[in-house]
C-alpha cells in the first residue's frame, strides 16, 4: 500500500474508530460509576482496562499520538489498579473520570490533524501528573516509562513466561547467555529463574564450547512482545524460544517454538482484537462524525460485530421514508380495489396490506433502540451534580430495556438532562434539611420508563420536597401570569413552572436557575409529539410524567368520520367503541358532555361541537373510548371507518397551536386528516362541562370558545398555547 | 591446580581467577584428570575464593563437572564461593544449585 492509499484509507475507517472509540468511553464511564459502589469488583476493573487498552491500541494504528500517549497513563494506572496495587478511591474515581473525559474530547478532535491550543495540552499535562502521582502512589510502583507510542500500544507490566533453550554455537558466535539474561532483567523484574541443569551433560561427555544452557523464567516487564523478542536477536536463529504472553491460556504453552525466526509467534490477542467482545453493538445507525460528510462508502469499510450489521442512519431513513409512500399508496390502491368490487383484487390488496404491515413493523423496529444508554448517561450527571450542591442522592434506574425509536431517544435526553438537574437542585433537599424533616439523609432519584397504550412513558420520580406551591404562586403574582390573589387549583399551580420565564430559585445556580429551562423543555418534548406532566405531594416529592409516542414516522390509526372531515385516532390509545343516540348524550354548547358506561361516568366530548363541524348530524352516532393519561373518555364521532396504517405528516405552521392534534395524514384517496393527540384532547374532555374559555390571542383560528370568562386557570392555558406556537 | 589432599578421603581443586568461555577449553582436560583421582567415596572440594570472571561457559562446565561426580556417587562440594561466583550463580538462576553445594560446615 503506497502512503495515498494508506491515508485514504485511514480517512475512510477513522469514522469507524471514533464511533467505537466513544462507545468504549461510555463503557469506561459506565464501569467507572459501577465501580464506585463496588470499589473492588476484579471484572469491573478488568473490563475498565481493556476498555482503555483497546481505545489505546486502535487509536494507535491511526497514528494518534495524543490519544495514545494519555490513555497510556490511565491505562498504567488502571493495571495498577487491577493488580490491587492501588484501591479505587473515591477521589481516583473522580481523577479517572476527570481522564474519560479529557479522552472523550481527545478523540471528538481525533479527526482534525491542526495543533491543539496550549491551555488544552496543559490541562492535560496536568491530568497525567496526577494519574502518575496516584500511579506512584502504590507500593511497588514504577516510573511511568515514556515509550513511544507503537510500542506503548502493546505495553504494560505484565508477567511474561519465557522458556529458552540456547543454540549449541552460542559461545562460539560470542554471546553469553548470562549477559542475555541480564539484559532481560533490565527490562522488568523477573521474579523466578530456572535454569535446567539436566540439559548440561556429565563433564565427561561435555564439549566445554558448546552451549547446553536452558532456562525458564518469568518476566514481569511493561515492554510488548517484540521487544522481548529483539532481546534475543542476536541468539535467535539457533535457539529455541517460547514465549507466552500475559493473560494466555496455560494451553498455549503447548504451542510450537520452532526455531525459524519467521515461526508463528504466541496468540497476540492482546492487540486490540478483544473490540468485538466488549462493543455494546446495537442494530441502529453510528452517528455521522461531526465535521465530517458522512459519506456511504463509510458502510463497507464498517466491520460486523457477532450478529450485528452497523448501518448508515440516512440509508434507515430513506427505507423508512419510501415505506411512508408505500403505506399511502397501498391504501390508495385497496381503496380503489373495494371501489371495483371484484373479490379477487380486494383479496390480492388485503394479503398486500398485511405484508406491508408487516415490513412496517419491522423496520421501524429497526430504529428502535433500548433508552437504558440514555439513562446510565445520568449517572454521571447525578453523581457531579449532588456532590456539587452538597446532596447525597441515589439514582434508581427502572425500565432501561424499553425500547424507543433511536431519534426520539437522542432528542429526549436534553430535556431530561435539565429535569434530572432540576430536580437534583431545586427537588431533592441537603441532607440536613432531609433529616429536619424526618426523612433519610439520602435522597433518591428515579428514572423510569415503560410501554403504555402505544406510547413510551418516561418518569422522573424524586422523593424531594416537592413543589413548593406557595412559591410559585407568589412568583406568578409577581410575574402577572395570574391576577393577584386568585388561587387556581393545586395542580395548575404546578403546571405554572413550565411557564416561560419561570423560576422560583431563590440563588441562581449555574445548574439549572435561570428560569429558561423548563418552558423549553417542554417545547422540546412537545415538537417530539409528546406531553409533560408533573405532580406532587409537598414534602414528599414531585414526579414528572414524561409521554412520548413510540415513533415519529408511521402509527396505527383508528380513522373515524365527522361530517365532511377525517379523523385519526391512534390505535392504542382505543380501548372500544359503543353506540348512544344523540340524546342519550347530551352535550353543551362546547361539546362537553357525560355517558354511562357501565355504571361508570364517561366524560365525552363531541368532535362536532368542538371544532364547528359542518354537516347533517347523524341519528347514530358513536362513542370512541380512549384511554390517555391514566384516564378514559369518549369521543362522539359519526362514522366509524375502521383501522389504518398513517404515516404522520406534521402539520404546517398555522395549526400548530391547534389544541388535540398532533398531526395530519394523507389517506389512500387523497384526502387529509388530522391526527389526534389523545392526551391534550383528554384535557379538553375533563374540564368540566360547562366551563369556557378565553381565545387565546395568536390562536383564534382554532377555537370558537366564547370569550366572556376571565377564569385565571383558563388564561393560564392562553399562555400556554402561545409558549408553543413557535 | 589439582592436588592430592592430606587426607585420602578428600580431593580439592582449586578454581582459577577465570571461569570463562576463554578458559574452559583449557580447563575442561585438568578437571577431568582430576575427577578420575577419587573413589567414590572420596569428596571433590573445589574451592573458589579466587574466581573473578565467570560467564555462563564457565557455570556451564562447573555444573558438568557437578552432574558427572553425581553419577560416580559423589557429590561436589564448593569453598569459599567468591562473590564473582555467587553473582553468576544468580545471574543464572542456579542460586538454589549454589546452597545445595556449598559446603557449610567446613571452612575455607
Amino acid at each position: 500500500m503506497n502512503s495515498d492509499a494508506d491515508d485514504s484509507f485511514i480517512h475512510d475507517v477513522l469514522p469507524a474508530f471514533i464511533s467505537e472509540a466513544q462507545e468504549q468511553i461510555e463503557n469506561l464511564e459506565q464501569l467507572l460509576l459501577q465501580l464506585e459502589d463496588a470499589p473492588g469488583n476484579s471484572e469491573l476493573l478488568n473490563a475498565l482496562f481493556r476498555c482503555a487498552h483497546t481505545v489505546k491500541g486502535s487509536a494507535g494504528i491511526f497514528g494518534l499520538d495524543r490519544v495514545v500517549a494519555f490513555t497510556h497513563h490511565i491505562e498504567t494506572l488502571l493495571d495498577k489498579l487491577r493488580e490491587g496495587q492501588i484501591c479505587l478511591t473515591p477521589a481516583l474515581d473522580t481523577l479517572l473520570l476527570k481522564c474519560n473525559d479529557e479522552l472523550r474530547v481527545l478523540i471528538a478532535h481525533a479527526a482534525s490533524p491542526e495543533e491543539e491550543p496550549v491551555a488544552a495540552s496543559a490541562a492535560r499535562a496536568a491530568l497525567v501528573e496526577q494519574l502518575q502521582l496516584a500511579a506512584g502512589a502504590g507500593p511497588g510502583a514504577e516510573a511511568p516509562s515514556a515509550q513511544p507510542p507503537a510500542a506503548a500500544a502493546a505495553a504494560s507490566p505484565r508477567l511474561w513466561r519465557i522458556a529458552v533453550a540456547f543454540g549449541a554455537d552460542t559461545y562460539r558466535n560470542g554471546m553469553d547467555p548470562m549477559a542475555l539474561l541480564n539484559y532481560l532483567r533490565a527490562m522488568g523484574e523477573m521474579p523466578s529463574l530456572t535454569c535446567n541443569c539436566a540439559a548440561v551433560p556429565a563433564l565427561d561427555q561435555l564439549d566445554p564450547e558448546t552451549c547446553h544452557l536452558a532456562f525458564e523464567l518469568e518476566l514481569d516487564t511493561r515492554a510488548s512482545q517484540d521487544e522481548i523478542e529483539s532481546a534475543f536477536s542476536f541468539v535467535r536463529d539457533d535457539c529455541e524460544l517460547l514465549i507466552q504472553p500475559p493473560e494466555a491460556g496455560d494451553e498455549s504453552r503447548t504451542q510450537p517454538a520452532g526455531n525459524r525466526p519467521n515461526r508463528g509467534r504466541p496468540a497476540k490477542d492482546l492487540q486490540g482484537t478483544e473490540t468485538a467482545n466488549s462493543r455494546t453493538a446495537i442494530a441502529a445507525p453510528n452517528k455521522p462524525v461531526p465535521g465530517k460528510p458522512a459519506s456511504p462508502k463509510e458502510n463497507g469499510t464498517e466491520e460486523t460485530s457477532g450478529r450485528y450489521i452497523r448501518v448508515h442512519a440516512d440509508r434507515l431513513d430513506a427505507v423508512i421514508n419510501l415505506l411512508g409512500e408505500l403505506v399511502i399508496a397501498g391504501a390508495g390502491a385497496a381503496l380503489l380495489a373495494r371501489q371495483t368490487r371484484q373479490g379477487a383484487l380486494i383479496e390480492a390488496n388485503g394479503q398486500m396490506g398485511r405484508l406491508i404491515e408487516e415490513i412496517r413493523n419491522g423496520t421501524l423496529q429497526l430504529r428502535m433502540v433500548p433508552i437504558g444508554e440514555t439513562f446510565s448517561r445520568f449517572r454521571r450527571v447525578v453523581r457531579d451534580t449532588a456532590s456539587d450542591l452538597g446532596k447525597d442522592v441515589l439514582l434508581e434506574i427502572q425500565g432501561g430495556d424499553t425500547e424507543l425509536d433511536k431519534m426520539m431517544v437522542e432528542r429526549i435526553a436534553d430535556p431530561l438532562m435539565h429535569l434530572v438537574r432540576n430536580a437534583l437542585d431545586h427537588g431533592l433537599e441537603t441532607p440536613d434539611e432531609r433529616q429536619a424533616a424526618g426523612k433519610s439523609a439520602q435522597g433518591t432519584l428515579v428514572l423510569s420508563a415503560c410501554h403504555e397504550a402505544g406510547s413510551v412513558l418516561i418518569r422522573i420520580s424524586d422523593d424531594g420536597r416537592g413543589i413548593q406551591r406557595d412559591k410559585v404562586l407568589q412568583r406568578a403574582w409577581d410575574r402577572g401570569l395570574i391576577e393577584p390573589g386568585v388561587r387556581p387549583p393545586d395542580e395548575d399551580i404546578d403546571r405554572l413552572i413550565f411557564e416561560p420565564g419561570f423560576s422560583t430559585a431563590e440563588t441562581v445556580t449555574n445548574l439549572s436557575g435561570r428560569g429558561v429551562g423548563m418552558d423549553v423543555v417542554r417545547r422540546n418534548i412537545e415538537a417530539l409529539r409528546g406531553t409533560v406532566t408533573l405532580s406532587s405531594d409537598p414534602g414528599l416529592g414531585s414526579r414528572i410524567d414524561i409521554r412520548l409516542p413510540l415513533t415519529l414516522a408511521i402509527i396505527d390509526g383508528f380513522l373515524v368520520g365527522v361530517g365532511n372531515s377525517k379523523f385519526i385516532f391512534p390505535l392504542d390509545a382505543v380501548v372500544e367503541v359503543i353506540e348512544s343516540r344523540a340524546e342519550a348524550s347530551r352535550t353543551d354548547e362546547r361539546g362537553r358532555g357525560v355517558v354511562e358506561l357501565r355504571g361508570q361516568v364517561l366524560p365525552v366530548v363531541s368532535l362536532r361541537a368542538l371544532y364547528a363541524l359542518e354537516g347533517p348530524e347523524p341519528e347514530r352516532t358513536s362513542v370512541v373510548v380512549l384511554q390517555a393519561a391514566g384516564r378514559r373518555y369518549g369521543v362522539q364521532v359519526d362514522q366509524l371507518l375502521g383501522q389504518h396504517q398513517t404515516v404522520i405528516k406534521p402539520m404546517g405552521r398555522m395549526f400548530r397551536s391547534l389544541r388535540g392534534m398532533a398531526g395530519s395524514s394523507i389517506l389512500g384517496n387523497g384526502e387529509v386528516a388530522l391526527i389526534f393527540d389523545v392526551v391534550t384532547l383528554s384535557q379538553l374532555a375533563a374540564e368540566a362541562p360547562g366551563s369556557t374559555s378565553r381565545i387565546p390571542k395568536g390562536s383564534a383560528e382554532s377555537t370558537h370558545h366564547t370569550p366572556d370568562n376571565p377564569n385565571p386557570t383558563m388564561s393560564r392555558h392562553a399562555t400556554t398555547e402561545q409558549g408553543t406556537t413557535p | 591446580m589439582a592436588r592430592r589432599s592430606k587426607s585420602s578421603d578428600t580431593v580439592q581443586l582449586a578454581l582459577p581467577a577465570e571461569l570463562t568461555i576463554y578458559t574452559v577449553g583449557e580447563l575442561h582436560p585438568r578437571w577431568l584428570s582430576w575427577m578420575q583421582q577419587g573413589t567414590a567415596n572420596t569428596a571433590a572440594e573445589v574451592h573458589c575464593a579466587a574466581v573473578e570472571q565467570v560467564d555462563g561457559a564457565g557455570l556451564q562446565l562447573l555444573l558438568a563437572l557437578s552432574r558427572a561426580l553425581a553419577e560416580r556417587g559423589r557429590s561436589l562440594r564448593i569453598l569459599a564461593p567468591s562473590e564473582s561466583l555467587r553473582a553468576g550463580c544468580a545471574a543464572l538462576g542456579l542460586n538454589d544449585w549454589l546452597q545445595t553445594h556449598v559446603s557449610e560446615g567446613i571452612a575455607a
